[in-house]
């Protein structure tokens, strides 16, 4: 049944992200193809024009959707202004989103561990029920033996739930997708995980008196595990740490800015000051005389001033989801199935570092893509046709840039992290699911004397 | 009575099943906590944002004023919506998270500005929140089956079951009762934190009793089930793994097959679509004649037709009037967008017809107001606040007359819908 929901979730979800990667790859192609065939145009109309930047779905989205379906796809990016990403899935679906979405990962992260449960919760327990157990004890046989075999037997099915996992990494592997070293990372996260919950499964069938009690036990375990922890941390982290709303940073922004000088104030000490230093520079009186137009040198200067306050509040936004999520993975500690989550988002690149990444890299590029149309102003455009463009049809038609330029822009592109980045910061969750592996057979281990000597 | 009585004393005496409903009761508890603070958050936030975006107007008033252009004005000030949480909405977060109970609008396109987004930690959102309707539908099912799977199999496996199966009249002198004190137990373990948090939020009283129905009937469905369950099947552990079962295809994995299912059966790719064709249609307005921005705005607004012609290269009634030329281009494809998403939610309704999981949690969230609906009507009440504005400022840009400091405190101010039934 697990065998058959994971190739159903694997087909559905990989048919799922292969229609929105080609949609957003068209997305994508309309709008370098928008941007690229604009006519002759003012600069800063092609400011104001802007770009989007789409975020392509990682490869292992179909393994992992992570936190894929929450975040927004596409940022509209324009002068003085920073955009939020949009039409992320979760403002889009049913409520339906909200149990779940069917994929391979949660099917090996939620399912297969409650049916490992009730396939060997009674697998010890009930020898002892039947009093089999006693005499394969007397007969010699040792606790460790036992428990051994029971394990390896259990391990068969989940080695048979997790092949379809594999043959998707795997594919996908072979297709260049996933780097080796993060595929292989995610599959051995994977199977420890397995491992730990087969231990742990027959660990507590070879404690407990009976198979029901076993099997209430190992249940509530996995309820706690999966799905309890996971929303109680969720709800800590949103506690603790409050983040601010866009309206909030938008109006502090403005004040900041205002702060450092009133560009609509014709006195303003701080454009006055950097008017002074421009003329000097130029060695020239009065910015008529400036051999480029001060008209984009201002909005230089203004972006770069925008542009460092958007970079502070988002750096402090995303220090304040990392503080979240820093809360969530200290309370969910308790629980197994975070860890490989963490795991298994980040080295299928659908985590919260990878979307930051996104947004990053869509400022930078927005930055650099307002910073050249201004440079075009300052260079192509006179200050006279500039002044007279709004009220003179001639002067407009002159203050208009060929429209080569837009051809000759480089397009926005989302670079993958390096294998070895996201390796370096998969490892912790690696290392604390094999401690709970390490932990689990530990005790196993300690059980299996116990069970030697309690039959005796 | 007196066998309800004596069953009351048997589970009293049941330490397991009394440790059960006080662990249900206490993540009630912690599940309408952590809703209301989140309620309160969001109502804090939007406190927080009253004198902000009164400094904001007044920074932009002082300048705007001293040259009085009407432009300026609507161009630069930003007009705040929001959409306080429902007196219900602490029982059923929803898309509280993700869709913004705060969006400031300009006058300027509107479909640009209308699906922005609030910050908002994607890790957060993802494993769902602590809410009541959470230990409702996935915690309270498991409840049920703890306490009804062995009813049967419980006496049989201690022996009992031939005699008490003997007895005259053991449905009503035994089960009956039996069944009954156990499920008034999980009854009262889940009603009293969401009465709790009802009182406390102030949930009128006809919202309450429909709750009060759904915790009801979706407990009677979960005790139905465990009862065929218990009746049908002989050992307690095999009993328990059919229902656990059960609960796992209910409860997980048939609603997010379905989830993938209505996704790729109503792709909805008219969100960015739009968002695309919308900036090209309003920055076109700058390469073709002023004529052909004005006569298409002019057939919508034959109001301002009559006001002096745009000859100058730049002019702000042209300004404007291309930004609703450009939203009005793209007003099918917004229209379908808005269907997408409402033909999603009525594919999920048609499930909760079939799935009591499905059912209840839509349910709930449609009584809460935080389902796609919901966030869809505050969509509707910001596009007709956003006509109010643009009506606003229309005469003072199309007649050119002078805006004042005087006037910003004349521009419409949003009211939030007071919620009705």
């Amino acid at each position: 049944m697990v065998l058959l929901l994971t190739v159903a979730a694997a087909v559905a979800s990989s048919a799922y992200y292969r229609d929105q990667g080609a949609l957003r790859e068209r997305m994508e192609a309309q709008a370098n193809a928008d941007f690229t065939q604009q006519p002759d145009r003012h600069p800063h109309r092609v400011v104001h024009f802007g770009h989007f930047a789409m975020r392509p779905p990682s490869g292992l989205a179909a393994m992992d959707p992570g936190v894929e379906p929450f975040t927004g796809v596409m940022v509209y990016l324009e002068g003085h202004r920073q955009n939020s990403a949009n039409f992320g899935d979760a403002r889009q679906s049913s409520l339906l989103v909200r149990f779940g979405q069917l994929s391979p990962a949660f099917v090996l992260q939620a399912v297969a561990p409650l049916l490992l449960i009730f396939l060997g919760a009674g697998m010890v327990a009930r020898e002892r029920e039947r009093g089999t157990l006693r005499q394969m004890m007397l007969a010699g046989a040792s606790g460790g033996d036992l428990m051994i075999g029971k394990m390896l037997a259990l391990g068969a099915a989940a080695a048979v739930m997790a092949t379809p996992a594999v043959l998707l990494v795997g594919n996908l592997g072979l297709n260049g997708q996933v780097a080796a070293i993060t595929g292989g990372m995610m599959l051995m996260g994977y199977g420890a995980y397995l491992v730990f919950w087969v231990v742990l499964t027959v660990l507590v069938s070879a404690l407990t008196p009976g198979a029901r009690p076993a099997l209430v036990l190992l249940t509530a375990l996995w309820a706690l595990s999966v799905v309890v922890v996971p929303r109680v941390a969720a709800e800590a982290g949103a506690g603790l740490t409050q983040l601010a709303t866009r309206l909030e940073n938008d109006v502090a922004i403005q004040r900041d800015l205002r702060d450092m000088g009133d560009s609509h104030d014709p006195d303003d000490p701080y454009f006055d000051a950097f008017k002074r230093t421009t003329l000097k520079q130029y060695g020239v009186a009065r910015v008529e005389d400036l051999p480029v137009n001060y008209r984009g040198l201002l909005g230089i200067e203004g972006e770069r001033m925008t542009a460092s306050l958007f970079n502070r509040y988002a750096a402090q936004n995303f220090a304040a989801m990392a503080d979240q999520s820093r809360t969530m993975d200290l309370v969910s500690a308790i629980s197994p199935t975070v860890a490989l989550r963490r795991l298994s988002m980040t080295t299928a690149g659908t985590d919260l570092a990878t979307y930051r990444r996104f947004i990053d890299e869509a400022e930078r590029y927005r930055y650099e893509l307002v910073q050249r149309l201004n440079r075009m102003q300052a260079e192509s455009v006179t200050f006279k046709d500039d002044a007279a463009k709004s009220n003179d049809a001639a002067a407009e038609a002159r203050s208009r840039v060929s429209a080569d330029n837009w051809r000759a822009t480089p397009a926005f592109r989302f670079p993958q992290e390096p294998a070895a980045e996201t390796a370096a910061r998969a490892t912790p969750s690696l290392v604390v699911i094999l401690v709970w592996l390490a932990l689990a057979a530990g005790f196993a281990g300690l059980a299996a004397s116990r069970l030697q000597r309690v039959a005796r | 009575m007196s066998a309800m009585t004596r069953e009351l004393f048997f589970f009293l005496r049941l330490r397991s099943g009394i440790a059960a409903l006080a662990l249900l009761l206490l993540l009630g508890l912690g599940g309408v906590a952590s809703g209301l603070l989140e309620t309160q958050r969001q109502h804090d936030a939007i406190a927080r944002m009253q004198p902000l975006q009164a400094s904001d107007v007044s920074a932009i008033s002082a300048w705007v004023s001293r040259s009085g252009d009407p432009g300026n004005a609507a161009y630069y000030t930003f007009h705040a919506t929001w959409n306080p949480p429902s007196d219900l909405a602490f029982a059923a977060l929803g898309l509280g998270d993700v869709a913004p109970s705060i969006l400031r609008v300009r006058a300027l396109g509107l479909e640009a500005q209308l699906y922005e987004g609030d910050i908002v930690n994607p890790e957060v959102a993802m494993p769902g929140r602590f809410d009541f309707a959470f230990v409702l539908i996935y915690v309270a099912p498991l409840f049920v089956i703890l306490l009804l799977h062995d009813l049967f199999s419980a006496e049989r496996e201690a022996g009992r079951l031939g005699v008490l199966r003997s007895t005259p009249q053991a449905t009503a002198r035994l089960w009956a009762p039996r069944i009954a004190v156990r499920l008034a137990g999980l009854l009262v373990a889940l009603a009293l934190p969401f009465l709790l948090g009802a009182f406390i939020a102030g949930t009128p009283g006809w919202k309450t009793v429909a709750v009060l129905g759904l915790i009801a009937a979706y407990l009677a469905f979960w005790a139905l089930l465990s009862l065929a369950v218990a009746r049908l099947g002989t050992t307690s552990i095999g009993n328990g793994m059919t229902l656990a079962a059960l609960w796992l295809v209910l409860a997980l994995v048939a609603p997010s097959l379905a989830h993938v299912a209505i996704n790729t059966a109503v792709p909805l790719r008219q969100g960015a679509e739009l968002s695309l064709l919308q900036r090209n249609a309003v920055h076109r307005a700058w390469d073709i004649p002023k004529t052909a921005t004005m006569d298409p705005f002019f057939q919508s607004h034959p109001e301002w037709a009559g006001t002096a012609p745009v000859t100058a290269p730049f002019h702000w009634k042209w300004y404007f009037a291309f930004h609703q030329v450009g939203d009005e281009s793209v007003a099918t494809l917004a229209q379908q967008y808005r269907d997408g998403i409402l033909e999603r939610s009525r594919l999920a309704e048609r499930l909760g017809l079939i799935l009591p999981t499905v059912g209840v949690q839509l349910a709930l969230h449609r009584l809460a107001e935080t389902d796609p609906r919901a966030q869809l009507a505050y969509q509707d009440r910001i596009r007709a606040f956003h006509k109010r504005l643009r009506t606003f400022y229309y005469p003072y840009i199309f007649n050119e007359l002078p805006f004042g400091m005087e006037d910003f405190d004349k521009a419409p101010r949003y009211a939030p819908e007071t919620k009705q039934p």
